[in-house]
């Protein structure tokens, strides 16, 4: 390792310069003094002996010089002298730079925005001390456990500590005389304790305490103005007064991640028995998660001993998963997210393909302009290396400036990205913030941005006959069909045509997902959300009479058809049920996994679902009549073929049969994707699990004029209560979120890499037009037919977009297969309007790129065109 | 003074390495080293001793110190390093290939 040692000798040195000029001042000085001493001792005079001195060691400066010399690290003068060069020559082809420079910035913006997009969602971590040490312990499986079920797990002290958690649980905030929804983090009192999540302002929830809240810094700033007074007010949730204590970063990251930003952080109360927690265990250090599982299993058998439930839990579904970085998405089902993103990267990264095919093409349109000042520079004598360096160096400022360019690009991008208030149930935000890993990514970039688009036009402009190029005029030969440039602008085409095939693809996706009919009517239908403070009802029953209430008062204010109370929102919320079945009274049971709903009475009648067979519920199917249920078409041809089920019973393993009184036509429940999924409707009324967050639909012609009366009628019913009424199709969003997200992002690259493409397209025929500018003219003057020669050119240009195309539609038509995970289930990937569309644009490009200079060159007076160069 | 025969290139390296091999020396020393003991016949301009040397630094042949010269002035004095008589091992079998074989040229010749 020679080379390395120099190395370091010649960086030690740079620090050293001062001090070294010195001594080798020094070095001379006593040189020529011992010399000169010498001299005088042989009997000459001081003067002379100083002269002789002088003359014998000779020129001090080329000898500093030289000696400077030996310590320097050539490259980087040669490429200082490189870069001066190239940035000098950039300055005179402002056209030449502008557009590179753009083309690059889009494409490395885009890029690094996309990495920066995926960095936060796939391996952003939760604001806490040494998160990589937190884990998810989830007992038998299940995501939550019982309070009681802490409490054992957490003296147990198999780890350094244990605390629980309820993200996403609402709140209702007094506030003045109003009452509003927050979203709240329920935890328990050592939860600050164990994660070491971060405090901006005050102190967090401390042992023992079960009255103290620590707000978010949003609802600090939003909710209460700021209020730099605010440790030691007191807030009232669920109507009790709690104290705030501390005040969160702004850049505060959940635990949870993927942006969900809460309003709080309130205490689990002592008493809270009913409340679930997940469970976030600090693992001790160096204990690997495999160590980890065994210790929950073991604890979930002990748990089995102490508090024995009906069906034990399944030891071996425990599990124990990571809470940061990609570790988190092993055991969840969010491949599809990581794949997604993947795809993201892929797809941008063809953007910058195309963004350094242009810089490629820009740079051999400008290699070959200057081919007589390299063919010059290599007969005096450079060497082909140096200059292909000297070109390289000039793609690698256009990358670098590129780059900078990109970053900028990146930064307004992300900030703009940062302020998106996303239409979801739960609020997002996210927070994305460049780091090391951004810079490191974009320099990589830039780096094979330079390699990429200047190698070849390096290599190629080198390559050429010296002798042949210096003899002007020799390139107004016509070149081969096949020329570098051509083989380029196919391949640019050929990649975005993949890439505007996709993103075709999603924005059908996108039109064809809102426009899609999930099964209900969304058009006239507003939903009401409506929060009791559960401590007011501390009994199901005790809810009751406040549902019959609200719904028969709904049903009377004017314009409302039809008013119902609802479990599980369609396209909302998620609640689905897999358990053994049994049709009838047959012995055979069915494996089935259906989504699960409890609806009242006018619940078909106000979303619009028709009821196929026998009757929807009413009224009176409560806790004294015999249990019924409602299934659906799939549900039904599962347990009876085409027969039709009303009258059969339905029962699970140990419960009682259900008769089976209705059949509904099949709708959509959680996404609009899905596809054949059973339903089983339940009454609302016959069952006793109750819950404080009620849900209301209500049918009207014109829902929004209904909307202000829905919530006044709700509010009146519990003043404590808060209550949001929003329309239907505004509340699909969570629902068509994953469609406009691939629409508004595969669209929008899609047509970069398209416009990317045709400044490339259009620069590369108008250069290949002009450059015929002579050919034309002599055709013109020895009487071609204009029509004729006009021909000529676009049936070349076109062949060239034709075979594009041709080539971009073979791969497109295999690469966008996959992608029908991300699609909804009626639109094919290999959709013929997307393609056609592609087709179309493109052709429409290439035509305007080669009719406008080829008119340009047909208007030219031949005299002109022959005398052209 | 005859104009003193051009050094052959690289040469220069091995008769600093040679004067050294003795020991510890200030850059005067090592001129007045080379030009006495070649006769005067290999009259390297003094100046070019220095690049020379410094090159030797940086590929870490020679090391240098300061310290006080037998006329009492401050000198810097250049010592092998153990890579530098490697080197000098390596350069002095070369060499001697080299003469050899330009010797057995020029006696068939």
């Amino acid at each position: 390792m020679q080379w390395v040692k120099e190395f370091w000798r010649r960086v030690r040195h740079i620090g050293n310069r001062s001090k070294f000029h010195d001594e080798l001042d020094d070095e001379i000085l006593f040189h020529i003094t011992t010399r000169t001493d010498e001299l005088e001792h042989t009997g000459l005079s001081r003067r002379e002996a100083i002269a002789q001195a002088r003359r014998e060691f000779g020129s001090t400066a080329r000898m500093q010089e030289d000696t400077h010399e030996a310590w320097q690290f050539h490259w980087i003068e040669d490429l200082w002298s490189d870069l001066r060069y190239g940035l000098r020559s950039f300055r005179r082809d402002k056209a030449f730079t502008a557009a590179a420079i753009l083309s690059l910035a889009l494409g490395i913006g885009i890029n690094t925005t996309i990495f920066s997009l995926t960095m936060e969602f796939l391996f952003s971590k939760p604001s806490a001390r040494n998160p990589e040490r937190l884990v998810d312990v989830r007992i038998g499986g299940n995501s939550h456990a019982a309070i009681r079920e802490f409490r054992f797990v957490r003296d147990a002290h198999d780890f350094e500590g244990l605390a629980g958690r309820h993200e996403e649980a609402v709140a209702n905030w007094r506030y003045g005389t109003e009452t509003y929804r927050v979203f709240s983090v329920r935890v328990t009192d050592n939860y600050f304790d164990v994660t070491g999540v971060p405090i901006a302002m005050g102190r967090p929830i401390q042992h023992g305490e079960d009255n103290t809240v620590v707000l978010t810094d949003h609802f600090w700033h939003n909710r209460l103005g700021a209020d730099p007074q605010v440790l030691g007010r007191p807030l009232f949730f669920d109507g009790k007064p709690y104290t705030v204590v501390g005040v969160l970063p702004h850049d505060h990251r959940t635990l949870l991640g993927y942006g969900y930003s809460p309003d709080v952080y309130l205490p689990v109360g002592p008493h809270d028995e009913k409340q679930v927690v997940a469970l976030v265990a600090r693992l001790p250090e160096g204990m690997t998660r495999q160590v980890a599982l065994e210790r929950v299993k073991a604890i979930c058998r002990q748990l089995d001993k102490t508090y024995p439930q009906e069906d034990p839990r399944s030891v071996d579904n425990s599990a124990v998963i990571s809470l940061s970085g990609f570790d988190r998405f092993e055991n969840e089902g969010a491949l599809p997210i990581a794949l997604f993103f993947g795809m993201l990267l892929v797809v941008v990264g063809l953007v910058l393909l195309i963004a350094c095919a242009n810089v490629a093409s820009l740079l051999l349109a400008r290699a070959s302009s200057r081919r007589q000042e390299i063919a010059v520079r290599l007969a005096i004598g450079a060497s082909r290396s140096r200059v292909i360096r000297q070109l390289l160096a000039e793609s690698l400022l256009l990358a670098t400036l590129g780059t900078l360019a990109g970053l900028a690009v990146n930064l307004l991008l992300t900030s703009a990205t940062n302020r998106i208030q996303f239409p979801l149930p739960i609020p997002v935000q996210l927070m994305i913030q460049p780091d090391w890993r951004l810079l490191a990514y974009s320099a990589a970039v830039a780096l094979l941005t330079a390699l990429v688009s200047g190698l070849m036009p390096a290599l190629k402009a080198t390559r050429s006959n010296v002798s042949s190029t210096m003899k002007q005029g020799e390139h107004q030969v016509r070149e081969g069909r096949w020329t570098l440039r051509n083989a380029l602008v196919t391949g640019q085409l050929a990649v975005s045509i993949l890439l505007l095939a996709t993103g075709f693809l999603f924005l059908r996706n996108l039109m064809k997902a809102t426009s899609m009919n999930p099964g209900f009517d969304v058009q006239h239908t507003a939903w009401a959300q409506m929060r009791l403070v559960p401590e007011r009802y501390p009994k199901q029953e005790s809810v009751r009479p406040i549902v019959s209430a609200a719904i028969n008062q709904l049903r009377a204010i004017p314009g409302v058809e039809a008013a119902s109370v609802v479990a599980t929102v369609p396209l909302n919320d998620n609640y689905h049920i897999g358990a053994p079945v049994r049709a009838d009274s047959s012995q055979q049971s069915i494996a089935a996994q259906w989504n699960y709903n409890r609806v009242s009475a006018d619940y078909f009648r106000t979303m619009d679902i028709p009821i196929l067979a026998g009757r929807a519920f009413s009224p009176t199917d409560d806790g004294n009549a015999p249990p019924v249920v409602i299934m659906n078409e799939n549900f039904a041809r599962l347990l009876f073929g085409n027969a039709n089920p009303v009258g059969h019973t339905i029962s699970y393993l140990k419960g009682k049969p259900m008769t089976i009184v209705g059949l509904a036509r099949n709708s959509k429940y959680f996404t609009l994707g899905e596809e054949n999924k059973l339903a089983l409707y339940l009454p609302y009324f016959q069952n006793n699990d109750t819950r404080a967050d009620l849900s209301f639909l209500v049918r009207a012609e014109r829902p929004e004029a209904v909307v202000k009366e829905v919530t006044t009628v709700l509010e009146k019913l519990d003043s404590s209560a808060s209550v949001e009424t929003k329309l239907m199709r505004n509340a699909l969003t969570f629902a068509l979120l994953p469609s406009r997200m691939g629409g508004v992002l595969l669209g929008s690259i899609g047509f970069l890499g398209l416009a990317l493409a045709s400044i490339g397209l259009y620069g590369v025929l108008a250069y290949a037009v002009s450059r015929r500018t002579r050919e034309i003219g002599l055709r013109v003057a020895l009487g071609a037919d204009r029509a004729a020669v006009l021909g000529m050119v676009a049936r070349q240009s076109l062949s060239l977009v034709v075979i594009a195309i041709a080539v971009g539609l073979g791969i497109a038509f295999f690469a966008t297969k996959p992608l029908a995970m991300f699609l909804v289930p009626d639109l094919s990937p290999r959709d013929p309007v997307s393609f056609l569309a592609v087709i179309g644009v493109l052709l429409l490009v290439a035509l305007a790129a080669t009719l406008g200079p080829a008119l340009r060159a047909l208007r030219i007076d031949p005299m002109e065109a022959l005398r052209y160069e | 003074m005859t104009p003193s025969p051009e050094l052959l290139p690289g040469t220069l390296y091995l008769l600093i390495l040679r004067t050294l091999a003795s020991g510890e020396l200030h850059g005067y020393a090592i001129a007045r080293h080379i030009k006495n003991s070649s006769a005067e016949t290999l009259q390297i301009e003094d100046g070019s001793l220095y690049p020379a040397l410094n090159r030797m630094l940086v590929k870490g042949w020679v090391s240098a110190e300061w310290g006080i010269s037998e006329n009492n002035r401050k000198a810097r004095f250049y010592k092998l390093t153990p890579e530098g008589r490697k080197q000098l091992n390596r350069e002095t079998k070369e060499f001697d290939r080299l003469i050899q074989a330009i010797q057995m040229v020029m006696r068939t010749a």
